[in-house]
């Protein structure tokens, strides 16, 4: 459930933004930026959050009425190991006890739907947790820490957890759209594993920005995904991909990579918190980002 | 002839239809409640529920049905039911104390000889020590089964299928008096221990939830694989191991407060005698998914593509021929969509003691039309039926129609022109 502070949107004194570089950081400033909100980007070269001594620099960066975004995280392609998850921990340690020196006035924690157990047909906020791996323990037990420390804090806390995001200026090669789109333009055809028959849901990050932005303005407290509502093949975006970059583009199968598992999302959620929300369709997001790849 | 008298204590939904059928079947009746206002209420014929038939019935066994506050009357009669609805929270949990009370302001007061049956839905457990301690003073207790439905309780009160009895001793028979009231009815008398019979009541209704919730799971895929439940309901029923009167129409959930009650109840019985009880929890989501089913069609179809919307809203009750709003899927609908502005309309409901926000009622049905955007029918009240789509139409802005229970006409609707979407295809 997804609870607002405010019944009318307010935008907040100053949002902080912890990550800078990030896809999702940048799309948000973005946003901030073009709706006249004031907003400070907090760069790993400036703090580094896995860092002790990051408590007292956050402490001296928040100010009073402060909305703190968290974006901030080492992702799967940057190590999968231990280490890699305890630096993540104590990053998530660190800006829990800066938030519990200070009077922020509200807590956003970029997610991931990796936490849920992928084994139901539709997943819910309230779906259950259960990592798969250390990523996905990872923001479990980031989730668990912040909450800890923003209840202690009394800091409305919003967990929000998007599902495949796609879009341009995207960091990471995750399988999906982005990479089709860049197997597209270098090799001239796309490689889907099996017959990707696999359904999933993809989150335009102009979506996800935008969906933050609302969670800030109205000082949501709970969990939140954000996802489209709209799951296709992957089959489906790669021929879309294909479609749209021409007709020299080839979609090609490898041997399955395991058993087909399908990932929706129940958006009732969204549509009860944000009803004049509109998530942007696959069609239109995925011309936008090769229009944007194409014009950075 | 001696005709005793038989007495209902709680005169709620329950208490009201038992005691009218009662003094229907020839009996006297006297109608016990601690609010003196009710009780001079329904003296003079002022009924606080209702129900198809009832004012009918009701007048016509007048004579035989007194009403009072003062308890002290009830040493006049040997058969006493105790009828109070027990209330739920906003959890769906009992709230037993009121039916306690009720039992300790009426115990003093019985004759010892007296028969009690208590008829309140009540979870598995209650009645024997009830009848070990505040009725301790009484000859028997007996628990039986209520099986109203709202809607359609004069005819079950009437006319019920069988009766499902908790005795403190099964073997023992039942009171003269009470014997002839349960033969008055004429259907099959099942008596049973108390435990057995507290729980039946809920057996019945978890087997009608199973119906619904695997209804709903199904209907909803029609919808998306081009099938219509409507085809498939019809060779359901004729199949004996489902039924000819299984609940087999797609709807929005599970609402009115009992099913979801005897959920709840199941759900603490299984916590606390450690049994494995995950389907519960499953129907439970399956209907609150379900519910928001118009919520998430109207925000694809309306909220989405305009920004000026007036939503014309049929229909606030749970579900036809009442006036009970517990748990409405209409009411629960127009909560979720606080922003918007709802104009709606019930033939029941004329007033909510809690304000919906932007939700404004109107005298009628076509009064709720005018310059909407999209109109949704939450309660399939048959009168809708006889409404002149085209003067709808007329009055619309828009042209969405969404009817989840296919309560109108579906080539008529898209011959006024209206888009139309209905549950289950």
């Amino acid at each position: 459930m997804l609870y607002h502070h405010h019944t009318k949107p307010i935008s907040p004194k100053r949002v902080v933004i912890l990550g800078a570089s990030g896809f999702v950081s940048t799309a948000l400033g973005r946003h901030l930026k073009a709706a006249g909100m004031e907003y400070r980007s907090v760069a790993s070269s400036e703090v580094d959050l896995t860092q002790p001594e990051s408590v007292a620099q956050l402490g001296a960066i928040f100010c009073e009425g402060d909305a703190i975004v968290m974006t901030s995280g080492l992702t799967p392609d940057k190590g999968r190991d231990v280490g890699t998850l305890m630096k993540n921990l104590s990053m998530a340690q660190h800006v829990g006890a800066a938030l519990e020196q200070s009077l922020c006035s509200h807590l956003v924690y970029i997610s991931s739907d990796a936490v849920y157990d992928g084994r139901e047909s539709l997943i819910r906020e309230n779906s259950i947790r259960q990592p798969s791996d250390l990523y996905s323990l990872m923001h479990i037990a980031r989730e668990q820490i912040l909450s800890f420390t923003s209840a202690k804090a009394k800091t409305p806390l919003c967990i929000f957890c998007p599902c495949a995001i796609y879009g341009a200026g995207d960091t990471h090669n995750s399988y999906g759209p982005n990479r089709f789109f860049r197997m597209a333009s270098k090799d001239s055809k796309i490689t889907l594993f099996g017959e990707g028959r696999e359904t999933r849901d993809h989150v335009y990050i102009e979506d996800v920005a935008r969906l933050l932005v609302q969670c800030l303005m109205y000082r949501s407290a709970g969990t939140i995904n954000a996802a489209s509502g709209e799951a296709v093949t992957f089959h489906d975006v790669a021929t879309r991909i294909a479609g749209l970059i021409g007709p020299s583009i080839a979609v090609e199968f490898l041997p399955p990579g395991g058993a087909v598992t399908h990932r929706q999302f129940d958006v009732t959620e969204r549509v009860r918190a944000f009803p004049d929300f509109n998530p942007t369709s696959l069609d239109e997001g995925l011309l936008e980002t090769l229009t944007k790849v194409r014009n950075p | 002839m001696y005709n005793p008298m038989i007495a209902f204590v709680g005169l709620s939904h329950l208490g009201l239809l038992y005691a009218t059928a009662t003094a229907a079947k020839g009996f006297k009746v006297a109608g016990f409640d601690s609010s003196e206002a009710l009780c001079e209420e329904l003296c003079n014929a002022r009924l606080p529920v209702s129900e198809p038939g009832l004012p009918e019935l009701f007048e016509r066994n007048r004579e035989r049905l007194d009403f009072t506050a003062d308890f002290s009357q009830l040493k006049e009669c040997s058969l006493v039911f105790f009828a109070l609805d027990v209330p739920t929270d906003s959890e769906s949990r009992s709230d037993l104390s009121p039916l306690v009370a009720l039992l300790e302001q009426g115990a003093g007061h019985l004759a010892p000889n007296a028969t009690v049956v208590i008829l309140s839905q009540v979870p598995p457990g209650f009645t024997r020590p009830i009848s070990k301690g505040v009725l301790s003073g009484v000859r028997t207790v007996f628990y039986q089964v209520e099986t109203l439905v709202f809607g359609s309780a004069v005819e079950r009160a009437m006319n019920p299928e069988r009766y499902i009895v908790g005795c403190q001793d099964p073997a023992a028979g039942f009171p003269a008096l009470y014997g002839k009231w349960l033969e008055a009815f004429g259907c099959p008398v099942l008596p049973m221990r108390l435990e057995s019979a507290e729980l039946a009541k809920i057996a019945i209704n978890l087997f009608l939830v199973s119906s619904v919730s695997t209804t709903n799971t199904l209907a909803e895929i029609c919808e998306q694989i081009g099938a219509d439940w409507g085809e498939i309901a019809p060779a359901l029923r004729l199949d004996r191991r489902i039924g000819a009167h299984a609940y087999l129409s797609p709807g929005l959930g599970i609402a009115g407060g009992n099913l979801e009650r005897d959920l709840c109840t199941v759900q603490q019985l299984a916590a606390q005698h450690g049994t494995e009880a995950g389907i519960i929890s499953a129907w439970q989501l399956n209907s609150r998914y379900r519910r928001d089913w118009a919520l998430r069609l109207l925000h694809r179809i309306v909220l989405s593509q305009s920004p000026d919307v007036r939503l014309a809203w049929w229909g606030l009750a749970y579900k036809q021929d009442t006036h009970s709003i517990k748990n409405s899927p209409s009411l629960a609908l127009a909560e979720a969509l606080g922003a918007y502005l709802k104009v709606g309309y019930d033939p029941q409901v004329k007033s909510l003691k809690k304000g919906v926000r932007n939700l404004e009622l109107a005298a009628t049905a076509l009064d709720a039309c005018c310059d909407a955007t999209a109109l949704v029918v939450m309660t399939p009240w048959r009168e809708f039926r006889d409404i002149d789509l085209r003067r709808v139409r007329d009055l619309m802005r828009g042209n969405i129609l969404i009817d989840p229970y296919g309560v109108l006409d579906a080539e008529a609707c898209l011959a006024a022109g209206f888009r139309y979407f209905k549950l289950g295809s």
